[in-house]
């Protein structure tokens, strides 16, 4: 038999189980990166099944094929453009209604296609029995029961996918809505049939009646007029927005389907049940969430601490290897500030990064991060954000750096931008330690705790801020809280792996860069230069000594180390001999809302690019100063 | 029974509009949304108190009695309706809405219903004389058909994409405390929406 090469790709909900799916059928053949120009993953893979070499791509987890988001709209374009052999539609058996509705859209893609219909028994356990061989003879393509997360059914599943491929036309079903709406659709195919598409024409109707912004540009201007009056006809016929009655008749395809092939029955409440209601209770929620968050807090800083602590006794002595490699001048300097930078990106950022990660991705694929979110949406609804962004932001006070790449939980552009400008001015662990040692030991710890609770007004204010003059429509709340479920520890483990090396690929250049740069200023003796060129701002502004200048400077680079080089900037660690009270406190809070560190502003890029990072990074540094100087005046004329 | 003049009308509409969302009605911001002086505002929640209409000390909240709920729920009401027809007309909507503020005191309920059908035929038949209510109207456990969606064009997509369209029946399953997101079930899936979007989705209650 002759090999042959097949592409697939993987769409569904989000999750449905795509990615244990995904991993089931690649195993380590695989490869996770991003989509040009995005910052949504793309996983690729391939794997070998008689004779032939099939090739996935895991597209984004999404509801439906509008422009809602970033990934929506990748996944369409994907399907639509790159046209793979087979499409498999992960199909959760446990909400088959919400699933079918996507099923439809890609029905609608006229793409051959294949559904998996995964978690079949859970559903069973719900009491849900569905017919699949029925589904299948209504839809027009194969539906395989599968699961999993335990292997079963996959090989049928990829049988029926390169029969599909092998095979000659599927007789799909062509969803078919009222008749005002046909009526419509074929006046606009009509008008398309003279223009050049990439989209199957009857789609692009579709979308075109829906008033899909993306499409509408994409067509000619005579399509995109006779769209509109089309839409405005559609309105009035039905009294509500084109796109809202499309999506109702929808439904309706879906639900007369779904009564066709599924059968549900009472079912004792199992454990799942009283867990899921103990987790969103208005108040035991609430205790819940604290103790898990808790446990989750301390779990990744009692092991980043304790890894942290015995990478550095791993990398010590490296100072006397270099020596001895370069002998003791310059260059060996330079090399061992890079060193160092190494070492300091692995001790110091990666034992907190790798178990946040494997653990937000537990969270997220169990099912509890959405209760968290359901549970914390009133208090973040305050700073234009929604409930979702309580974990980048509680994350942020060990370390900004994960805090930051977890922005990307949030779905739409606008709230990724404020949660991540949010976290970087949370005090992460390194700035603990400048709070606590420093105005904390020698001015008081009230003085230390009021701090922190202007550090919290200064994100509240922010926020609000942020949320009024960024455009765009502030979207609420709205998401699944799908059935809990065991997450898959290999999956977790995985993603965990390729997004730790993502981060290294963009924050160790940096990390390394910087400290060589430092380095050099240091040993050409700019660095004293900078702290006399820099006098106008730390000792007229700040009323701090010049020395502070070099502190700030290596704040960027490392914050848990500031208090180190004061120490050894002013030749004492009883800094209540070199500081006044007054100082200290300006000190701390510029160091506060200082930019958090090179790393974070790595993540930042890597989140929002480089125009958004640099952005808030100036203004971090402008507000920082500005408040400090503020603050010294304010506190002098009043307090000290 | 007392006359109720446009301005006591007025004032009612706006104490019911701060329960609706569930916030509490301070002198300050009542005088600020009804562009009037706070003096001037405390007088008339004196007089609404003495009416029955609102229970009202100095310095505490206001809270409306029963009637006083009765009636300013008929004026928002009124004003909604009267918004739809003059939007409907092609007006925009700060116009439709300051128009609203003005006519709601002149319409009678026979012109409300009149309103009401016009809106409805022959777009929505179906909501002819139905009891329509927020979403966030409804009580722990109670059940609710959608009627239709007030929201925002991405939150209107994103409600109709996890499957809240329109005739779809909602269960309320929790409601959190203080403007809290709303747990709802609706086509077999438990949804996570906020009190804010989900105050844009009318339901006919299922009792």
């Amino acid at each position: 038999m002759k090999n042959r090469r097949i592409s697939i790709a993987l769409a569904g909900n989000a999750n449905v189980g795509k990615s244990v799916l995904f991993n089931a059928l690649t195993g380590m053949h695989q490869h996770i990166g991003n989509w040009p120009g995005k910052t949504v993953e793309k996983a690729e893979g391939t794997f070998f099944f008689a004779g032939y070499t099939v090739d996935v791509i895991d597209l984004p987890g999404i509801y439906s094929l509008s422009t809602y988001s970033i990934e929506e709209e990748i996944s369409r374009r994907y399907i639509a453009l790159e046209k793979p052999d087979v499409v498999v539609n992960v199909v959760d058996a446990t909400a088959l209604e919400r699933n079918l509705f996507f099923t439809i859209q890609l029905l609608e893609l006229n793409t051959p296609m294949v559904v998996a219909l995964n978690q079949i028994d859970a559903a069973e356990k719900k009491g849900i029995k569905i017919d699949a061989k029925k589904l299948s003879k209504i839809l027009g393509v194969p539906v395989v029961p599968t699961v999993a997360t335990k292997g079963t059914g996959l090989a049928e599943l990829v049988s029926a996918v390169i029969g599909v491929a092998s095979g000659g036309e599927q007789r799909r079903l062509k969803p078919k809505y009222s008749k005002n709406i046909e009526v419509l659709l074929k006046k606009l195919e009509r008008a398309l049939s003279s223009s050049c598409v990439n989209y199957p024409k009857r789609w692009m109707a579709i979308k075109l009646l829906e008033g899909d912004e993306n499409i509408t540009r994409e067509a000619d201007r005579n399509v995109a007029h006779e769209a509109a009056l089309c839409r405005t006809e559609l309105h009035k016929l039905y009294g509500k927005p084109p796109s809202l009655v499309i999506s109702s008749e929808r439904y309706d395809i879906v639900s007369r389907i779904v009564k066709d092939v599924m059968k549900e029955t009472a079912y004792k409440p199992t454990l799942v049940y009283y867990l899921e209601e103990i987790t969103t209770h208005k108040i035991m929620g609430y205790v819940v969430m604290i103790a898990v968050l808790l446990i989750m807090f301390f779990t990744i800083f009692s092991f980043g601490d304790f890894v942290s602590h015995q990478l550095d006794a791993l990398f010590e002595g490296n100072k006397a290897l270099v020596e001895a490699l370069f002998g003791e001048n310059i260059l060996s300097e330079l090399v061992f500030s890079a060193v160092e930078g190494f070492v300091a990106g692995i001790t110091v950022a990666l034992p907190y990064i790798v178990p946040f990660y494997v653990m937000l991705s537990l969270m997220e694929d169990s099912g509890y991060l959405s209760r968290i979110a359901f549970l914390m949406d009133s208090l973040m609804h305050r700073i234009g954000l929604h409930g979702k962004a309580i974990i980048p932001l509680i994350l942020g006070y060990g370390c900004n750096v994960p805090a930051c790449l977890g922005c990307r939980i949030m779905e739409r552009v606008r709230e990724k931008t404020i949660s991540a400008f949010l976290t970087t001015l949370v005090p992460c662990a390194a700035r603990t330690v400048i709070i606590l040692g420093l105005v904390g030991a020698f001015v008081g710890l009230q003085w230390a705790l009021a701090l922190y609770l202007f550090n919290l007004l200064v994100i509240f204010t922010l926020g609000k801020i942020l949320d009024s003059i960024i455009p765009g429509e502030p979207v609420g709340l709205i998401i699944e809280m799908h059935s809990f479920r065991k997450p898959s520890i290999t999956v977790a483990l995985k993603m965990a792996w390729f997004r730790v090396r993502e981060f290294i690929y963009i924050a160790f250049p940096l990390i390394i860069a910087t400290s060589v740069f430092v380095k050099m200023m240091e040993l050409t003796g700019a660095l004293s230069a900078l702290s006399t060129l820099m006098t106008p701002i730390t000792v007229d502004w700040l009323g701090l000594p010049a020395a502070t200048a070099v502190i700030l400077v290596f704040g960027v680079l490392r914050k848990e180390l500031a208090l180190v080089l004061l120490a050894a900037l002013v030749g004492t660690t009883d800094f209540g001999a070199v500081l006044s009270p007054l100082q200290m406190v300006v000190l701390t809070l510029v160091l506060m809302f200082y930019i958090p560190c090179i790393a974070t502003i790595a993540a930042l890029v890597r989140e929002l690019g480089w125009w958004k990072a640099l952005a808030i990074t100036v203004f971090e540094i402008i507000f920082a100063v500005l408040l400090g100087g503020i603050a010294a005046r304010l506190l002098a004329a009043t307090v000290f | 029974m007392q006359d109720i003049s446009p301005e006591i009308e007025e004032y009612l509409e706006t104490l019911y509009r701060f329960e609706e969302k569930g916030k509490k009605a301070r002198t300050g911001e009542i005088a600020a949304i009804l562009h009037v002086a706070p003096a001037s505002v405390s007088e008339m929640l004196r007089k609404l108190s003495a009416m029955g209409l609102i229970h009202y000390e100095p310095y505490k909240e206001v809270v409306l009695t029963k009637k006083g709920k009765e009636i300013g729920a008929s004026i928002v009401r009124k004003h909604r309706v009267i918004e739809r027809v003059l939007r409907l007309l092609g007006l925009r909507r700060h116009v439709a809405h300051e128009e609203a503020c003005r006519l709601e005191h002149a319409t009678s309920a026979k012109v409300e219903k009149a309103f009401v059908s016009a809106l409805s035929s022959p777009a929505r038949p179906e909501l002819l004389g139905k009891n329509i209510l927020r979403l966030t109207e409804l009580r722990e456990g109670e059940v609710g058909r959608i009627a239709f969606i007030m929201a925002g064009k991405h939150a209107t997509q994103r409600l109709t994409d996890m499957g809240l369209t329109p005739g779809t029946k909602v269960k309320i399953l929790h409601i959190l405390p203080m403007g809290g997101a709303l747990g709802l079930e609706a086509r077999g899936c438990k949804l996570a929406v906020g009190r804010g979007v989900a105050s844009k989705i009318f339901v006919e209650a299922i009792r």
